[in-house]
């Protein structure tokens, strides 16, 4: 539906598209209307009225956030009319407001702050009783209802692009507040939006609060280094004192157009410190040398894996990492079939979609930013959702209009299934036909428990739906059969209008999945770890590590995101120690700087050749993710073929799901102070009397010959006899499937 | 027309100030002066202006408590800031001149302040509480004055003065169940569907029928109308229930379930005034159960209204909700007498909600039910909808009985005409063509513009689409049968004939038009009328001239204590909003009278009646604030092709882009109004 409006703003002929409002036509030309309400990525809250205009031959004022123009009509946004309402709209604001701006976080970058002087409010001539406020302590987040000027930001947010909806507005007149929904106290994911968003210094973060004036911390562009959705941040930093070292004090975002979850926003102090010593250099160097291999996490940047992949053909070694092997044996299964090297979809394309499948992945922990574009495509697209996995997840409720529940490792029939629906009448080859045909669709039904007319309430669902996406969750990756699973997901992609997504584990597997050839990882090889387990261990976070190396807000590079996006990141905090790049020079892989990798990263998987420094690192005023580059796609020769399905596994008895708590997904978010560290095994009543176990037993979890001891701890949202074991604090086995039949007993002291 | 002292209600002024009571000239509006049959207004105060009935009204404190209110009323106001703050100025300066303790500055303040919040905030309520406070101002300048010169309090200032309050808005005072429609736009528009469907269900338990199938009274009361087009009220309280259903969230109820009251009340049918009354007795803590004759719940709305409408699984919800809130239903119970008696005797009181089942004759020669081909449309609806809701299958009798083979209604090949022009009509006609019938007469006395009235557009679009051929000005005068069997009817025309003298124009029948129209089946869906033979008639029940149950149609109690009636068999046949409006009513009622023994009416329902009274639309105020033409969005339909020949949802409802646009329309018409008694 291509109509366009034209109308004028102060005489300037402007153009709307279908749905916009005026005061977005006015922002996209240039044009000033001031608004103290208004945030682009969610509804227009209209509370404070600030933008309205005047029409021609329309008596009162229009308010333009939430007005979409009529053809030919004519607005005005300046008149002394207007200058005059919208004054004294700014008075009103300033009623009874404490003046403690001298202390208060949000001085120097306040709205209010700003707009009172952009009104020029010297003076007030209306008054109103004042009264008595509490503070609310709300855990991380800190709300002071007396500064607080109910714009309801933080309410729309929450609601429609977090989607924890945690918080309301309670209605009463001069008295209305922001009070958490339906609860005592905030019981959310602590995503911290809500101070983002906050104009003023309402909502704050209870560990920033009254550290530092908002004009004394330097702000460091970067990218979010806990999952891979690739999330801009900002990291403030300033000096401790007089003499104090640098440190971050917190972490900022973009938030008009881009969100972060908490991990993001409060798990920012993992910087490490080291000195340079020539000794444990030359020790680490001589590891090398006489390793069989280097094992490397996928907490690094491209450029980091691309010196590996330089050592690797110097000297021979292998390169382990099993959590992007995995992907990349995905990827180029995907590919054998698909043709080309990427995935098609975005978390943008996400949060335009209508229609929505996801498997495999608990999206709520596994990748926030996947499930804010969930929550804003079921939001404000009323999008129809499925979601398949073995286990319900609360926090998907407001999102997801279908729940799948499948059994543990069927996950090769049920997106048999799925693509035997939705292809039912594509134009596929006979081969191709003849994988569909030979489907015992009784058997797959009643192996992984997805019903016919689960399928078809599905198709119901989808019938009207426009923009369609698949997301496959990183459960898939490590699959017995991913390599299947990996085709029929590309053949979806191909045969239908359903763009595919594939959710990359870790910050940065994605990356090096297209960077490295890696081996297959052999326990007992010689090795030297990098940022992983190994004889020789260099790394940012590992405790007792032989050689410490900069954490990722302490490095230049970059990263690909779930977008297939490369994007920058930079040196929040200083190092003083030795880096890879150090380590590889004096392997006479010799470059000044990390960053002068950059360029030369591999062209064959889609990378180009430009320098960092001539990579942007932000989101344009009008929303525009300008950040880095997206890979070129890569064409590749499409001779897959689908392997006939055979028997699906079974996984009886008591079984564990390696998925962490909220906030949680690495070793560097098990360091920050600010966020909650949950170790326990968290599991179902159901779960409990199979395993002979109750809330707050210690036990003993054996996963073939290794044994964690964790407390457990029961968990009333949860259902069914699966068991969530965090992987935060311990090494997580990414060679293996996520869900593992364990042993649990219950440790006794004597 | 009321006797005022002074008034300025929509722009009049009357001012009888210093005149006699008995010359004191008359408002043009019903102003509630008579509060209650105890209390004389004596002032009301409200969105348009303000009326005084007495010279005895301390008007500072009026506007104050006017303002004051303007604070109180939580759901409307705090959502914006110049109402948010600008509502708390005022209060604060009026009471300030109020006490004695104001300055002529705070009068400059209160006006600008006013002003500012007439152009600037968000909903009308915000708008317009300055009005009437204005007015006050220019008026009663004197005593302002007075007040602020000699530093003394207004003159009851500190008397106990009683001062009822209530919010009201265009649309809800012309929803027969008074639901927040302004609340559940909110909702949509803030993306808020729990809060949307939550403020609906606060009057009206049917979001989804209710968002499907309502005639929509409010939109011909919608504000929005006089700028451009009404806004799509109805179909925006689908959202709200769709959310609730898509996501498989546990039902979200309004209010709290009260703990037990140990008191129990027996419900006569489980159509919507059933249902209704259930829901809000329930959660008053009553123990209700629900006798319905049927097998399966929900009335006519389950068994009339066809599934291509309204389909039953999204009914269920609505169903299941009532439920939810802990009814007992009891199915395939037909009330008689000796139930009521046992009713009467066991329960602390009794709603009767048995609608009107019996469809009325069209009152032509011959008309004898035994004729095969004649076939009462309730009973014709009760066939086709329980076949294709709930697979009941005809009996061998009832085969016979309406000439079928088909274990259900088939019409193929076969010609039906109908008689009526109502809703009941148009689901015989549309299901007739469902049901395969050839050809599908629609026979209506008047024209094409009445009968859109009596329906709705859509509607009557919607059937012509389908093939339904509609005989306008034309009545049946005769059945022609052989041996019993329906072979032709005998059909007339009539022309309207304006009258002479300017009244209203008159239908006569054109001689020598009327011609014979052969059919299978006459199917009279005119009118329906209840069935009270489970009325015990020594209770002697007190009758309306149309054979209705009698209340005062405020209450909803019978002549006979304890026993109450809404819905259908109290008004007659109408819709299913005004079953729900009435029974929300009677539900409050009882829940006090099964409590006290006392029938009466609370502050807020005494309200509302006299709004409705007064009538709070007005088509002919100019809306300022908003630009116009901005047009209404037009949910899409099923194919006509596709649905000509099954059961699917032919409306599909907006989607959510639409959904959103359209909420972005509504303008709030928030209003408080408020007496001083």
């Amino acid at each position: 539906m291509e109509n366009k409006i034209s109308f004028t703003i102060d005489g300037t002929p402007v153009e709307a598209t279908h749905g916009e409002s005026i005061l977005q036509v006015a922002r996209k030309n240039g044009i000033y209307i001031p608004t103290m309400c208004y945030i682009s990525k969610t509804t227009p809250c209209a509370s404070c009225r600030m933008c309205v205009v005047e029409a021609e031959g329309v008596e009162g004022f229009v308010l333009s956030c939430n007005t979409p123009p009529t053809p030919g009509i004519e607005i005005r946004t300046n008149s002394q009319e207007l200058e005059l309402e919208r004054t004294n709209i700014m008075k009103l604001y300033d009623v009874n407001h404490p003046l403690e701006c001298g202390v208060c976080d949000k001085s120097g970058e306040c709205d209010l702050q700003n707009k009172t002087l952009e009104f020029n409010i010297a003076t007030q001539n209306f008054s109103a009783r004042e009264q008595a406020r509490k503070i609310e302590d709300w855990g991380l987040i800190n709300y002071d209802p007396s500064l607080c000027i109910m714009c309801e930001k933080c309410v729309h947010v929450c609601n429609e692009v977090i989607g924890d909806d945690a918080i309301e507005v309670k209605f009463g007149g001069y008295k209305s507040t922001i009070i958490p929904k339906d609860a005592d106290t905030l019981d959310c994911t602590f995503c911290g939006e809500c101070i983002a968003v906050c104009p003023v210094g309402a909502l704050v973060s209870s560990d920033f609060k009254y550290s530092a004036n908002a004009w004394e911390l330097s702000r460091v562009p970067a990218t979010c280094a806990h999952c891979s959705a690739g999330c801009p941040l900002e990291y403030e930093t300033r000096h401790t004192g007089i003499n104090g070292e640098e440190s971050i004090y917190r972490v900022k975002n973009d938030f008009e157009y881009t969100s972060l979850c908490g991990a993001g926003r409060f798990g920012f102090d993992f910087d490490v410190q080291a000195e340079k010593n020539e000794m444990t250099l030359q020790k680490a160097v001589n590891a090398i040398k006489h390793a069989e291999a280097i094992r490397f996490s996928s907490l690094i940047t491209n450029e980091e894996a691309h010196i590996l992949s330089l050592i690797k053909e110097k000297y021979g070694v292998k390169l382990f990492n099993e959590d992007a092997r995995k992907y990349q044996a995905f990827m180029k299964a995907y590919s054998s079939v698909s043709g080309k090297l990427h995935h098609s979809a975005t978390l943008d394309a996400v949060k335009q979609s209508d229609a929505l499948i996801v498997v495999g992945s608990r999206v709520s922990t596994d990748n926030p930013g996947l499930r804010y574009a969930l929550t804003s495509a079921a939001k404000h697209n009323g999008a129809k959702i499925v979601y398949a996995h073995p286990m319900e997840d609360a926090l998907m409720q407001n999102t997801i209009t279908q729940f799948m529940k499948y059994e543990v490792g069927t996950e090769e029939g049920v997106i048999a299934l799925l693509a035997a629906t939705l292809l039912k009448d594509a134009d596929l080859s006979d081969a191709e036909k003849a994988f569909f045909d030979d489907l015992d669709f009784g058997y797959l039904d009643a192996e992984t428990n997805i019903g016919e007319e689960e399928l078809s309430q599905m198709m119901r669902a989808f019938k009207r739906t426009q923009k369609h996406t698949f997301v496959v969750g990183a459960d898939i990756l490590s699959h017995p059969k991913a390599e299947n699973i990996a085709k029929l997901a590309a053949m979806i992609e191909k045969y239908s209008d359903f763009a595919l997504l594939v959710v990359p584990s870790e910050v940065n597997t994605l990356g090096v999945s297209l960077l490295c050839e890696l081996d297959e990882d052999k326990s007992d090889a010689k090795c030297v770890g990098y940022n992983a387990d190994g004889d020789f261990i260099i790394s940012s976070y590992i405790k007792g590590a032989d050689l410490i190396v900069p954490a990722l807000n302490q490095q230049e590079g970059t990263f690909v995101s779930i977008d297939n996006r490369v994007l920058p990141t930079n040196v929040a905090l200083g190092f003083n120690g030795y880096t890879l790049n150090d380590i590889a020079s004096s392997l006479g892989i010799t470059k000044e700087n990390t960053i002068e990798y950059t360029k030369e990263l591999s062209p064959q998987a889609g990378f180009r050749a430009i320098a960092f420094d001539d990579l942007e690192n932000f989101v344009s005023p009008m929303g525009e993710d300008v950040r880095g580059y997206l890979l070129d796609e890569v064409l590749c020769e499409a001779d897959g073929n689908l392997d006939t399905i055979s028997e699906l596994p079974e996984y009886n008895g008591v079984v564990i799901y390696h998925s962490n708590p909220v906030l949680q997904f690495n070793s560097y978010t098990n360091k920050a102070k600010q966020l909650e560290k949950d170790r326990s095994l968290r599991g179902s009543a159901q779960f409990a009397a199979a395993a002979r176990i109750t809330d707050g037993d210690l036990i003993e979890i054996s996963f073939g010959e290794r044994k964690i001891q964790r407390v457990f701890s029961l968990d009333n949202a949860l259902k069914g006899t699966v068991a969530l074991n965090p992987t935060f604090d311990d090494t997580f086995d990414a060679s293996r499937y996520r869900y593992e039949k364990s042993k649990i007993m219950r440790v006794v002291h004597e | 027309m009321s006797k005022v002292y002074f008034s300025t209600w929509n722009g009049e002024l009357i001012n009888n100030m210093g005149k006699s009571a008995d010359e004191w000239e008359e408002s043009a509006y019903n102003l509630p002066a008579q509060y209650d049959e105890h209390r004389e207004s004596k002032a009301f105060i409200g969105w348009d202006g303000v009326a005084l009935f007495s010279e005895d009204v301390d008007v500072i404190r009026l506007a104050m408590e006017y303002a004051a209110q303007y604070q109180e009323y939580s759901e409307a106001c705090g959502r914006c800031a110049p109402g948010r703050w600008g509502g708390r100025i005022l209060y604060d300066q009026l009471d300030k001149i109020a006490r004695g303790a104001g300055s002529v500055s705070d009068l400059d303040h209160l006006k600008e302040i006013g002003k500012s919040m007439q152009m600037t905030s968000k909903c009308e309520i915000g708008k317009t509480v300055p009005n009437p406070i204005l007015d006050l101002m220019t008026h009663f300048e004197d005593e302002f004055m007075t007040c602020i010169k000699e530093q003394k309090p207004s003159k009851h200032y500190h008397e106990s003065v009683g001062y009822i309050a209530k919010i009201t808005a265009p649309c809800t005072d012309a929803c027969p169940a008074q639901v927040d429609i302004p609340g559940y736009i909110e909702g949509v528009r803030d993306l808020r569907f729990d809060d949307s469907l939550m403020a609906t269900r606060q009057t009206m338990p049917l979001a989804h029928v209710c968002g499907r199938v309502c005639p929509h009274p409010c939109e011909d009361a919608c504000r929005r109308t006089n700028l451009d087009e009404p806004i799509a009220i109805m179909a925006l309280k689908r959202l709200g229930a769709d959310w609730e259903t898509d996501h498989e969230y546990d039902f979200f109820h309004p209010m709290e379930k009260k703990p037990s009251l140990g008191k129990k009340v027996a419900v006569v049918g489980a159509g919507p005034a059933g249902l209704t009354t259930a829901y809000y007795l329930a959660a008053e803590g009553v123990d209700v159960d629900v006798y319905e004759e049927l097998p399966v719940l929900g009335g006519e709305v389950t068994v009339g209204v066809p599934e291509y409408r309204m389909p039953f699984g999204k009914y269920q919800k609505d169903i299941e909700c009532v439920k939810d809130m802990g009814v007992n239903f009891i199915t395939n119970h037909k009330v008689n007498a000796d139930d009521m008696r046992r009713f009467d005797a066991e329960y602390d009181a009794t709603m009767v909600a048995s609608g009107t089942r019996l469809s009325k004759k069209v009152y032509c020669e011959n008309e004898r039910p035994e004729i095969t081909g004649y076939w009462g449309a309730i009973d014709f609806l009760d066939r086709v909808n329980l076949y294709e809701k709930f697979g009941y299958t005809l009996t061998d009798e009832q085969k016979k009985e309406y000439a079928i083979d088909a274990d259900y209604v088939d019409l193929t090949g076969k010609t039906v005409a109908c008689v009526g022009g109502g809703f009941t009509s148009m689901d015989v006609v549309r299901c007739s063509i469902r049901a395969g019938a050839k050809r599908v007469i629609m026979l209506y006395r008047r024209d094409e513009k009445t009968i859109i009235r009596n329906t709705t557009y859509e509607e009557y679009h919607e059937a012509v689409e389908e093939g339904v051929e509609f005989i306008f000005h034309s009545a049946v005068a005769e059945m022609r049968d052989e041996n019993n069997v329906l072979k032709s009817l005998l059909v007339d025309r009539f022309e309207l004939v304006p009258d002479p003298d300017g009244g209203r124009p008159q239908l006569v029948k054109i001689e020598g038009e009327s011609f014979e129209l052969e059919v299978d089946y006459l199917i009279p869906a005119v009118s329906q009328s209840a069935d009270l033979s489970h009325i015990p008639e020594e209770w002697e029940i007190e009758m309306t001239s149309w054979k209705t149950i009698k209340t005062n149609g405020k209450d909803f109690m019978t002549s006979r204590k304890g026993i109450f009636a809404s819905g259908d068999c109290e008004y007659g046949p109408m819709t299913i909003v005004n079953a729900v409006g009435q029974a929300k009513r009677a539900a409050s009622v009882m829940a006090r009278y099964i409590q006290t023994g006392e029938v009466g009416l609370t502050d807020d329902e005494i309200m509302e009646d006299h709004l409705r009274k007064l009538r709070v639309y007005d088509k002919k105020e100019k809306v300022t604030g908003w630009l116009p033409g901005l047009a209404r969005q037009q949910s899409a339909v099923l194919d006509v092709d596709i649905r000509k020949t099954n059961n699917e949802e032919v409306v599909f409802g907006f989607t959510q882009e639409q959904a959103l646009a359209e909420a972005d329309r509504c303008m709030r018409c928030y209003y408080i109004a408020m007496v001083q008694a």
